[in-house]
């Protein structure tokens, strides 16, 4: 995933242009911790990691920011989701590597180009 | 002969057993995955992408035997995550050795060496450790996006070779994956001794953060064909060699998706070792109300269209070894040439 591709941030309204069912596939597919805020006005925050709507009663699954749960959560008690925590999808550690790699490989080619010794602690 | 002949005959005389019990959908290899926290962060990779307070969670010992009971299939693997951070994973293999249940712990390997002077584990005929080496040191250290970790996984392989420990590799290819590189690689492994190679195309992942690298179909058929044309008699495969076959494109198989059903902190994955749809909270659900029929190459799932993982392919293939004469003549014919 790009992190051009990242829903992190997002707090969509639900509506007919995002129904719910949208929203928490989503949710489901997010790589970050969320925000649910329920019917009542409570919230849970947490890792939603799954979701069933081929049941009597669709419901999503959570654990909350300590990793305690699985918390039930029936699709009718939800009234907004927001996506709050970082995308830890977002690609940052291999586009890391690749730059520490390219710039090892062009500090190679400088050292060579110049006859200099290999440098140390760099 | 790259599989010890006791763990053949079980994995063998489970299968007919199913067969007589009419049983049309059985597992194989338990992926049981007690954590997703681990010390690398490989570029294929999309199993380790959590947040913070998922990464610390883990299975119980007690929540792995459960599952591995209620599931039934002969082998164990325990990828992950890195199984080696697992605090439990001595009396874990302990448990399943026990059990008689054939253990693949599949590692990177980086805390092998320092495991095994611990005395963490006990050499069995039941257990294997299944090292993560997806060719030789350039090729696997740009891999997993680190440098310095393929000499680290020889050493630990070389350690636990000399405690008489079984060991095996697994090696995942991508695309720009050399063919006379993976040779050369086989040969090495062959020459550090390891009872036999695990390899596969790797899954394109939609949260690995290497998005470009993946192996289409007939890329793959490439790929396998020039590597495992003329195998070299020494090497030895530690899977099916009619799997090996549908890699090189000689065979067409579907994918069995729940054939490696995958067991983790969320419950039992659905459908697969490599999708996540969503999770059942026992093996029977799994079974019972996952949609088999949305997914495979048949299914027009797009997901599924370039997949020739071994999670979903090797069950086919051993399944297919046990479905006719024709299949298991082949199989026979293969293991015994060395020829795919």
């Amino acid at each position: 995933m790009t992190d051009g591709a990242t829903l992190e941030g997002w707090a969509p309204e639900i509506g007919p242009a995002t129904p719910l069912e949208e929203i928490v596939d989503k949710a489901f597919d997010y790589r970050g911790n969320i925000t649910v805020v329920k019917t009542d006005g409570s919230e849970t925050v947490g890792y939603l990691f799954n979701r069933n709507r081929d049941v009597p009663v669709p419901f999503v699954q959570m654990f909350d920011l300590t990793g305690a749960g699985p918390y039930t959560i029936p699709y009718g008690e939800i009234r907004a989701i927001r996506f709050t925590g970082r995308d830890t999808a977002a690609g940052n550690s291999y586009a890391a590597w690749l730059r520490a790699k390219e710039a090892a490989k062009a500090a190679t080619h400088s050292e060579k180009d110049s006859g200099g010794a290999p440098s140390r602690g760099a | 002969m790259s599989v010890p002949v006791s763990q053949m005959w079980a994995v063998a005389s489970y299968v007919i057993r199913q067969k007589l019990a009419g049983r049309k959908q059985y597992p194989l290899v338990l992926m049981l995955e007690p954590l997703f926290r681990c010390n690398l962060a490989c570029a294929g990779c999309g199993k380790i992408q959590y947040p913070a307070q998922i990464l610390r969670k883990h299975l119980t010992v007690e929540q792995c035997l459960a599952a591995v009971e209620e599931c039934g299939a002969p082998v164990v693997s325990i990828p992950g995550g890195e199984p080696l951070m697992y605090p439990d994973i001595g009396p874990l293999v302990e448990a399943l050795v026990a059990r008689r249940k054939y253990v693949y712990l599949c590692t990177n390997a980086i805390l092998l060496k320092e495991k095994l002077e611990a005395g963490l584990f006990a050499p069995s005929k039941y257990f294997s450790f299944s090292v993560h080496l997806d060719g030789l040191r350039d090729e696997h250290d740009e891999a997993v996006c680190r440098d310095g970790v393929y000499v680290q996984a020889v050493e630990g392989i070389k350690e636990a070779l000399r405690r008489g420990f079984r060991v095996t590799t697994n090696s995942t290819l991508f695309d720009g994956a050399s063919p006379l590189r993976m040779r050369e690689f086989f040969d090495a492994m062959m020459d550090l001794g390891v009872e036999g190679m695990m390899i596969s195309p790797g899954y394109s992942y939609s949260k690995a953060p290497d998005q470009e690298h993946f192996l289409r179909t007939q890329r793959a058929h490439d790929l396998f064909s020039t590597m495992l044309s003329n195998p070299e008699k020494r090497w030895r495969f530690n899977q099916s060699p009619l799997f090996l076959q549908f890699l090189m494109g000689k065979r067409e198989f579907e994918c069995t998706p729940w054939g490696n059903p995958t067991y983790n902190v969320f419950g039992w994955q659905r459908p697969c070792y490599l999708l996540q749809e969503g999770y059942a909270a026992t093996f029977k659900e799994l079974l019972e109300t996952t949609r088999w029929e949305n997914y495979g190459r048949r299914s027009g799932n797009e997901k599924c269209r370039d997949c020739m993982v071994h999670c979903g392919y090797e069950p086919t293939a051993v399944n297919h070894t046990f479905a006719s004469w024709r299949g298991f003549r082949d199989t026979v014919h293969a293991t015994v040439t060395g020829r795919f």
